[in-house]
This record gives structure tokens, sequence and C-alpha cells, in this order.
């Protein structure tokens, strides 16, 4: 599983918007301006149009979102099965090096 | 701080972003950006995210997939070829059949050797094999058909400054 989580870190300069875009549609499909609030509401990070569209197409053209017909001149995005499994295997990942970390911190 | 004179608007910005991609996004970025001036820190993001759509491989091939699709497919090269041999090309069924399956097997050749070398540890070199496996299997075939019947140093010397300035601008899309 490491193929995976090294494609996400592959991502450069999106990596870590391509994560928060991964985890917004995770409850169901949200549009790009929605998934702004909900990041923004999460982790404190408003992302920029640039950024956000920049990571959007990466992720689409990776296949982890696929987009749904547009409402309203906005359009949602639906997490795939394959982005579930990218997005599964990374929160672990993060899990295990957040548990090191508050671990040699009680250490030290 | 308020925005910028000029171009300082989502509708202004957008036009620095290729038309393929604003056609496949520009109207739900406008309406994610929304109208009105910008903040400086915005502009930036999408000036940095103009120059990321002209030169990204990945954001320029998800955008090129939906061109082709609402363009219907493989039409406008059949246009292309129909044009070609209307207008009385000065290229060889044969030459034109060698260039297409060395530009097929080059393109091939570069996505497998960018593969390979990701996964030894050279991910730079990988992404660069894979962002010229199409324009640089293009300027590969070139001598086949293109350029037949140039000196040969001509050829050596335009398909490998061409090649040069591909590896070039490749590298300088994977510091972005």
């Amino acid at each position: 599983m490491k193929n995976r989580d090294d494609l996400l870190s592959g991502l450069g300069r999106f990596s870590e918007p391509s994560l928060y875009i991964l985890i917004s549609p995770a409850d169901g499909p949200k549009h790009a301006y929605a998934m702004t609030q909900d990041i923004e509401a999460v982790s404190g990070q408003k992302l920029g149009p640039g950024t956000l569209y920049g990571a959007i197409a990466r992720l689409e053209a990776r296949n982890w979102i696929e987009p749904l017909p547009t409402e309203e001149r906005r359009r949602p995005y639906r997490l795939t099965a394959v982005g579930q499994r990218v997005l599964r295997h990374r929160l672990e990942s993060l899990r295990s090096v957040a548990r090191v970390g508050r671990a040699r911190l009680a250490e030290g | 701080m308020s925005g910028v004179r000029g171009m300082s608007t989502a509708e202004g910005l957008v036009r620095l972003y290729p038309r393929a991609w604003r056609a496949r996004y520009g109207e739900e970025f406008l309406a994610t950006a929304g109208p009105g001036e910008l903040h400086l820190q915005l502009v930036i993001d999408i000036v940095l995210g103009a120059i990321d759509a002209w030169l990204s491989t990945e954001a320029r091939n998800a955008t090129r997939a939906y061109r082709v699709a609402t363009n219907g497919g493989g039409l406008p090269m059949l246009k292309s070829i129909l044009v070609c041999n209307r207008t009385g090309s000065r290229f060889t069924k044969r030459g034109s059949l060698i260039g297409a399956g060395v530009m097929i097997g080059a393109t091939f050749l570069f996505s497998v050797l960018g593969i390979v070398l990701r996964h030894a540890g050279w991910p730079v070199m990988g992404e660069i094999l894979k962002s010229i496996a199409f324009p640089g299997s293009l300027m590969v075939s070139m001598p086949f058909w293109l350029m037949k019947g140039q000196p040969w140093k001509t050829q050596a010397v335009i398909v490998g400054s061409s090649l040069a300035m591909l590896v070039a601008v490749s590298y300088l899309a994977t510091m972005i």
C-alpha cells in the first residue's frame, strides 16, 4: 500500500490541499465552493481558487474524485472508490505518525 | 488590501488559463471565486494556478480528456487527416505510417521508462520522461515524415535541441 501513499505525496505543493479535498466529499458530494468552506472549518486553511482547481484537476485526472452534473453553474464532486482507498490509507499513515510523535513527546 | 487594478477580478484572471482549461473549469471557477475585486493573495494564487495549468502535464491531461470527449473523440484528428489529404499533402502514405509507428512506439517507450525510473528511485527523471512522452515522441518521429529528405545534420540539430528544450521545460514544471 506504500505506493498509494507515495502517489498522494507525489502531488508536490498540491499534496496537502489534495488531502483536504479528498476528505471534504467523503461524507457526500460537494461542489468546489462548499469544499472551500468545509476545509476552512475543518483545517482553518482557506484554499484560493488557483490552488483548489490545480488540486481538483490532478485528483480528477487520477480518478480519485469524479464530477457530477452541474447544478446552477457549480459542479459537485464525488469521491471514487479508488479515492476512498487512497484517503483511508493516507489517514492511517498520518495516525501512525501522530501516535509516534505523541509517544516521543511524552517520553521527552 | 483592496484588489489590484486591471485584471483584478476572477473574470479577468481566468483568461490567463489555457482555453481547454477554461472550457472545463471556467464556469465553476468563476462561481467559486465570486464576482468583484480580489485580494492580492488571491490574485497571486490564481496567477500561479494559471502557470501550473499551462505547464503541468497532469492539469493538461485532465482538460485534454474533457476536450477530446466534448469534441466527439477522434473526430478532430480524422478531420485533420482528411484536410491534409484533400490539400495534396507532400507526405507519402508509407512515410506517414512509419512516422505514426515510431511516434506510438516512442510514446510507449518514454512512458514505460518514466514509470520504471520513478519506481527505481528517480522520481524527477521519471516525471520528466512521462511529461515528454507525447511531444518527445513527435520530435523523434519527425525525421521519418515531416523532415524526410532534409540533411541529417539539420534533423539532428532540430530534433536534439527540441528534445533538450522539452526536458528543460519539463524539469522546470516539476519544480512548481
